[in-house]
């Protein structure tokens, strides 16, 4: 059983590790150029330094607070909107127009804009990383407060609970697989758009220095950095998938 | 006297091309206080439907539902429904405790709540359970916690929706013979539909057969068999048999048109 789950990851790994060789020989070979993709052989000294020196925490901690504070902020305006559209009709008439106009815009298109009224600081990089995790987690919540089964709803009114108390404890527990859901692809998108955000704007962080690095012709530093982007997003993902499954511990895949 | 009062209850639904589809037309009966009623019926001819108004979970297109003698138009504090789907009518993420809690919880808060329920789950069989999740139970057991909840508001009148059809035949004579138990130990009034004639004759005083679809009161008819009674003894009454098969001639009959 256990070595069954330690042997499972292996053939991905290989494959990676085949991918890893075949770029090394590649380089090596001269079918790429040095300058363009230096060889794993070499990034990965420069990526150990990064580490080893604890370069790697300043910037990497300045990406993670970006995307926790727009990730927080986006995904509790997001939910709450979603609620009160679910649950008060004359609150999704009120805004159902606006949000489908808002929408379908990519929201990497806003950053210049946001960047006229905020400036280059925190504020414009986290409000960019929060409208776009907004409307994921908004659409998902709505659809989840749709979905709430009308048996269950009957069984809240046959015993007496209030409208606001059925949001609370009944439609909003029963929509959490569906925020969860709609949090979980605007954890990604949140990623997107700080880097993007810091690129455009940037004093730090992941995506300032990746763009910085190439501009001074040091591409071994911008691989490494890549690298170290690749591996948040992956850890940010597995926590998420974490909290997920405490969080839904009752539904009937994640049951032991 | 007369605990629930339907007066001339009709229900329409709108229909998209000509005139509103009646399903149930002209319903009257009354259930005493401290009655155990059956509304028997067949399949699809809205026995929930009328279960859904009396509870108030539903609004009537014309006549009137009374409960302790006021105007029903929401959901009364002194009846309770019981639904056919306990899957669906529990909460999953809730445990067994919890989950009878959620019964008073707005009125007395979470820990009152919890302290209630645990006594309401001795009641129903099921002590000890409280932290199980309703997934971990079987049907049965599923629908005891249902019952429980039902039972930890403390009503007057129980609604209850064929609360037995979806368990197996052995766990149906259990849950019988709970219901009898507690319906005469808490001098509840209960309203029961059900399309399973069995369970009507040995459970109910009066049992109300209503037509097929639209649902009309075909007959009201006087049980009569002595209390207390027996989820299994009392179906080899000879008064049993003889209602029985009164009953299942004439709902077979209806049945065939």
């Amino acid at each position: 059983m256990t070595a069954e789950r330690l042997l499972r990851p292996l053939p991905g790994l290989c494959v990676l590790a085949l991918i890893l060789g075949g770029l090394e020989a590649a380089v090596d070979a001269g079918l790429i150029r040095r300058a363009l993709l230096p060889p794993p052989s070499a990034i990965a000294p420069v990526l150990w330094d990064m580490l080893a020196s604890g370069a790697v925490l300043p910037p990497l901690l300045a990406t993670l607070r970006l995307v926790f504070a727009g990730f927080f902020i986006g995904s509790a305006i997001g939910v709450a909107a979603g609620l009160a559209m679910g649950w008060f009709p004359p609150v999704f008439r009120l805004l159902e127009p606006v949000v489908e106009l808002l929408r379908p815009i990519p929201k990497a298109a806003l950053v210049p804009a946001l960047m006229l009224f905020l400036g280059i600081g925190e504020t414009m990089k986290i409000t960019s990383v929060a409208l776009a995790v907004l409307f994921p987690v908004l659409v998902n919540t709505l659809q989840g407060v749709r979905g709430v089964d009308r048996v269950m709803l009957d069984a809240a009114r046959t015993h007496g609970w209030g409208r606001a108390h059925t949001l609370l404890h009944l439609v909003l527990p029963a929509a959490l697989p569906f925020i969860l859901a709609g949090m979980r692809i605007s954890l990604g998108l949140a990623l997107v758009l700080a880097v993007l955000a810091e690129m455009l704007a940037g004093q730090g962080g992941l995506g300032f220095l990746i763009l910085d690095m190439q501009r001074s012709f040091l591409v071994r530093q911008m691989y490494a950095w890549l690298v170290i982007l690749a591996v948040l997003g992956l850890a940010l993902n597995a926590l998420f998938l974490l909290v997920e499954r405490r969080a839904l511990h009752w539904q009937p895949a994640l049951r032991p | 006297m007369d605990f629930l009062e339907l007066d001339a209850v009709t229900k329409e639904y709108p229909n998209r091309s000509g005139p509103p589809a009646r399903v149930m037309d002209q319903v009257s009966l009354s259930v005493r206080q401290g009655e155990f009623m059956a509304v028997l019926g067949p399949s699809g001819c809205g026995k929930s439907t009328l279960l859904q108004m009396a509870a108030g979970l539903l609004p009537v297109s014309d006549g009137t539902v009374r409960i302790a003698g006021r105007r029903i138009i929401a959901p009364p504090p002194e009846a309770v429904y019981v639904f056919q789907q306990y899957t669906r009518s529990l909460l999953p993420w809730r445990n067994v405790r919890d989950n009878v809690g959620f019964a008073i919880e707005h009125r007395l808060g979470r820990r009152r709540a919890r302290e209630v329920a645990e006594a309401q789950l001795d009641q129903v069989g099921l002590e000890g359970f409280g932290d199980h999740f309703p997934w971990q139970l079987s049907g049965g057991m599923q629908q005891r916690v249902a019952i429980a909840r039902a039972l930890a508001a403390e009503p007057a009148m129980l609604l209850m929706d064929e609360p037995f059809s979806a368990v197996d035949a052995l766990t149906r004579l259990d849950l019988q013979a709970l219901i009898l138990e507690i319906w005469a130990r808490r001098r509840l009034t209960v309203l029961l539909v059900t399309h399973d004639v069995d369970e009507a004759i040995t459970l109910a005083d009066r049992i109300a057969v209503l037509t097929r679809r639209p649902a009309r009161m075909a007959e009201m008819v006087e049980v009569g068999l002595p209390r207390p009674r027996d989820a299994v003894a009392t179906r080899e009454a000879p008064q049993f048999l003889a209602l029985r098969r009164r009953l299942l001639d004439r709902l077979l009959l209806r049945h065939d048109g």
